[in-house]
């Protein structure tokens, strides 16, 4: 099962200095299992400016498994898949070690936003553009992340005015723009739907 | 002259190393060398130390006893080896003495013990030398052998072993002590860098000398402190786990040899996970980036106090390396499988007999298929298995299409036949048509007009199917005859029971079991043979090898004189056997007698003719294809034998001959080899049974330390 005491303590140690390390970790829910972590854009890259959040996913063996991670926020880069989200990261696989943690594990990420890896690429088309036309990769990455990783934030409190407007409770509209990772239609449908 | 003294040294130190690694097979040797080794790299790095006509003669000796050198005359390698090690000796008190080299006594105090180890031992391995010799002098004559009564006491120089669960721990113990005493490791240190070298313990040593014992241990991720620092600042009551996080009592931690140091829960937690996903073998430390394997021992202990069942499951995982990760062992393909692997002594090419009674191909786990290739039979099994019942029934209903060759059947209607892929032909002549046609004619074709070019691309489909069927019948015949051939085993038994209550004067009937055995011998290579030709002189595998036809034609003769030769043979002394013996007169008998030894050495020699042929003319003049035959062996295919480890203890040998009679240990049908429960049910049974036993579930430190190098020495002969 999975170790509560460590992920608890984990939790605790990672939010005493997100505003240094621009890394925070929350709850989704109930369950310790699910989580999801929040990662600032590092300085001077594409992504910068931007703010990612990420799926994190604890086994019952972690930390002796690695935990499983997914980008909720779309991101251009060649270790990320532009379509879901999926890292390919070496730490996050085979060479994942008990004594990381999700906090390292994040960090792990935000540097590999800052050096990406195009020879063992997860997005073969976006390690493609990175290699043959650095400048036009440059771009596409700002821009999906002006496009993704800003407008959920930014515009949150707007957002949950406007669902509020449409009638649903507060405290539920915020719950499922969270979950949806702060996308507007998406938050609707979740409403919607139940 | 530095420099050439320094040469003669630098070309010592390689010799040195490579015979070194025979330690086993000649401690006197190998401990010279290592003197050697030892004295020449000190010399090489504090100068000059050694005089060159020291290094000379002592070069001379130990060259002489390389490996290649020492299997045409081993008793010479005794001596030679015996002369080595006094001069070394010598040599190394002259040095100590001299005062050149700034020697810690220590270091030579552990080299004269070394030596004085030997001596002792000397005595004993004169024993095992004697005993070697005996096992060759005791040349086995050409028809005496075959009886199973025989071959049970039978013990040619062994080319394969048997590994049975039992001896398997017993198998790989002489590896492991070969690299635990070269280069004084634990055994599980020694065994995580035959794991990690597949365990060719050549190329381990080739890595040693080419780069060092510290990178070899770093890659494989030994580690050996000499004391462990941190479990020595480990004063204070309580210890941080960074794993789980918590404060944890100091005698409910584990420090690793790599240092690193976590709470036994968490250690435990860990190993488990691995284990599980199957990584019993490289279970490395927790620390991030740490690269050490972690102690198989501790892994041991902490795993069998939460699930002994899994620890057990370790234990068998970590065992059965030996087998799946080295080339020279293989697990036996029996189904249901009877639990046993076999090792090769040299050649991977060979075929070899488990003690379960299956012959297969050591290379590629199949059938003994000699004289084929592996590459040949897999093409002509594959090819059987998707056509020999179809191929009767095919040459009869269908023809084949003149454009895409494959078989068409006819299912009514006219003459005008339309295959698949679009062509259509005419069923009669089998030739290709056109399109339209009326009741009684059909464009652009008219039968009965004889024209020769549609009828050689008709043909050509059918004569590829008819030169298979050739070989393939053929092969087939063989092979039922040799099935029919076995039941004269049995017949031939009676009859000789019957004779032999018949007659008064007592008459040798070996002849008839060694002539039957002939019988299934050459049969085998006969029905082989057939599969052979077929790819030999076909287009599949050379069609480019054998591109001139006169040549291939010549080469084809030549072989299938000697086929038919052994064909005609194989049948009169299978007609020959099968006479009534136990009604004939004794003067029949006799001429019966004369007729089968004859034939049984003279279908012998077609044999191995026909072997030569196929090795050196046929198969020997390929110049792009490498096919590897299992070499004709007069004999048949050897029957492994069980496992005789090196070993001087009376009582392990007493053990081990006590495990090795037949079907004590065999119990086909009760295990498979990736299984881990297996081990439950049958081990208990076995425990109660032989007790005395190797025991895989007892840690493997405890059952391998009866075996251990020095105890041996303690029990003299």
């Amino acid at each position: 099962m999975l170790d509560l005491s460590r992920v608890q303590k984990e939790l605790m140690d990672c939010n005493r200095d997100k505003d240094i390390s621009g890394i925070s970790v929350e709850l989704r829910g109930d369950d310790l299992s699910r989580l999801f972590g929040t990662i600032s854009g590092p300085i001077a890259t594409p992504y910068e400016g931007g703010t990612f959040r990420i799926d994190i996913h604890l086994t019952d063996e972690y930390p002796f498994e690695p935990p499983k991670m997914q980008f909720m926020t779309k991101v251009w880069h060649p270790n990320i898949s532009s379509q879901n989200g999926a890292i390919c990261l070496d730490i996050l696989k085979d060479q994942w070690s008990p004594a990381l943690t999700i906090k390292t594990a994040l960090l792990s990420l935000q540097a590999l936003l800052s050096a990406p890896e195009p020879d063992d690429p997860q997005d073969a088309v976006v390690a493609q553009q990175y290699l043959r036309d650095y400048p036009t990769f440059v771009g596409t990455a700002r821009y999906w992340t002006e496009t993704f990783a800003k407008r959920a934030s930014v515009g949150i409190e707007e957002k949950v005015q406007k669902l509020v407007e449409m009638g649903f409770p507060e405290d539920l509209v915020r719950k499922s723009l969270d979950k949806v990772g702060g996308d507007e239609n998406m938050a609707l449908e979740k409403l919607c739907s139940g | 002259m530095r420099d050439y003294v320094v040469e003669i040294i630098e070309r010592t130190f390689n010799v040195a190393a490579y015979v070194a690694t025979s330690i086993h097979d000649y401690p006197d040797v190998a401990l010279a060398s290592a003197v050697l080794f030892y004295w020449s790299r000190r010399a090489s790095e504090d100068g000059l130390c050694m005089s060159a006509a020291r290094a000379c003669t002592l070069h001379d000796l130990i060259f002489r006893c390389a490996p290649g050198i020492v299997e045409i005359d081993p008793g010479r390698a005794v001596t030679d080896g015996a002369r080595a090690r006094i001069a070394c000796q010598s040599l190394a008190l002259e040095l100590v003495e001299q005062s050149q080299v700034g020697i810690c006594l220590s270091e030579l105090d552990q080299l004269d013990l070394g030596l004085l180890e030997t001596n002792r031992s000397m005595e004993e391995d004169d024993y095992m030398y004697s005993d070697d010799d005996e096992a060759d002098c005791s040349d086995r004559d050409l028809d005496g052998i075959e009886s199973e009564e025989d071959s049970l006491d039978w013990h040619p120089k062994p080319s394969s072993k048997v590994i049975t669960k039992e001896s398997l721990l017993l198998a790989q113990g002489e590896d492991l002590r070969r690299v635990m005493e070269f280069l004084k490791l634990k055994e599980q240190h020694a065994r995580t860098l035959l794991i990690h070298h597949r365990w060719d313990v050549d190329k381990l040593f080739a890595v040693l000398v080419d780069k060092g014992k510290d990178q070899l241990f770093a890659e494989a991720g030994v580690t050996v402190l000499e004391c462990k620092s941190y479990a020595a600042s480990l004063f204070s009551p309580t210890v941080a786990c960074n794993i789980c996080m918590e404060d944890i009592c100091a005698n409910e931690v584990t420090v690793m040899d790599c240092s690193h140091c976590f709470c036994n829960n968490c250690w435990t937690e860990h190993f488990i996970v691995k284990i599980n996903e199957g990584q019993s073998r490289r279970i490395r430390c927790m620390e991030h980036k740490c690269n050490a394997i972690c102690d198989e021992a501790a892994i041991r202990n902490l795993v069998s106090a939460r699930d002994p069942e899994l620890a057990e499951r370790f234990e068998r995982f970590l065992l059965e390396s030996y087998i799946d990760d080295n080339k020279m062992v293989k697990w036996c393909p029996s189904v249901p499988h009877c639990g046993n692997a076999i090792r090769v002594e040299n050649d991977e090419y060979c075929e070899v007999e488990c003690a379960c009674g299956l012959q297969f191909c050591f290379r590629c786990s199949s059938e003994a298929h000699s004289p084929c290739s592996c590459l040949m039979w897999e093409l002509w099994a594959k090819k059987c298995k998707d056509e020999s019942e179809t191929v009767n029934w095919m040459t009869v209903h269908t023809k084949p299409c003149p454009k895409c060759h494959k078989p068409v059947e006819k299912n009514g209607g006219c003459n005008l036949v339309s295959c698949i892929c679009g062509q259509p032909f005419c069923w009669l002549c089998g030739g290709a048509t056109g399109k339209n046609h009326t009741w009684t004619s059909i464009s652009g074709h008219s039968c009965g007009r004889y024209k020769e070019d549609k009828e050689q691309s008709a043909e050509r489909a059918k004569k590829d199917l008819y030169r298979y069927m050739h070989y393939h019948n053929r092969h087939k015949a063989h092979t039922d005859s040799f099935k029919l051939e076995s039941r004269l085993k049995e017949l031939i038994k009676d009859k000789i029971s019957i004779s032999e209550s018949k007659n008064i004067n007592y008459i040798d009937y070996t002849w008839v079991t060694n002539g039957l055995y002939r019988l299934f011998r050459s049969r085998r290579v006969l029905s082989y043979s057939y599969p052979f030709a077929y790819y030999m002189f076909g287009n599949d595998l050379f069609k480019d090898e054998m591109a001139d036809e006169k040549k291939r034609e010549l080469k084809k003769n030549l072989f299938e004189d000697q086929q038919e030769r052994l064909e005609s043979n194989v049948e009169k002394l299978s007609k020959s056997l099968e006479q009534q013996f136990d009604e004939l007169t004794e003067e029949a008998v006799m001429a019966m007698r004369a007729e089968v030894i004859n034939l049984s050495v003279h279908i012998d020699g077609i044999c191995k003719k026909m072997y030569e042929c196929i090795e050196n003319d046929l198969l020997g003049s390929l110049e792009q294809a490498i096919h590897n035959i299992s070499p004709y062996k007069s004999e048949g295919v050897e029957r492994a034998s069980e496992l005789s480890v090196f070993t001087r203890d009376p009582s392990q040998c007493f053990l081990q001959l006590n495990s090795s009679l037949k079907g004590e240990t065999m119990e086909p049908g009760r295990s498979s080899s990736g299984s881990p429960s297996f081990e439950k049910g049958c081990s208990s049974r076995k425990r109660g049974r032989r007790e005395a036993l190797l025991d895989l579930n007892m840690p493997a430190r405890a059952t391998f330390k009866s075996y251990d190098f020095n105890s041996q020495i303690s029990h003299p002969r």
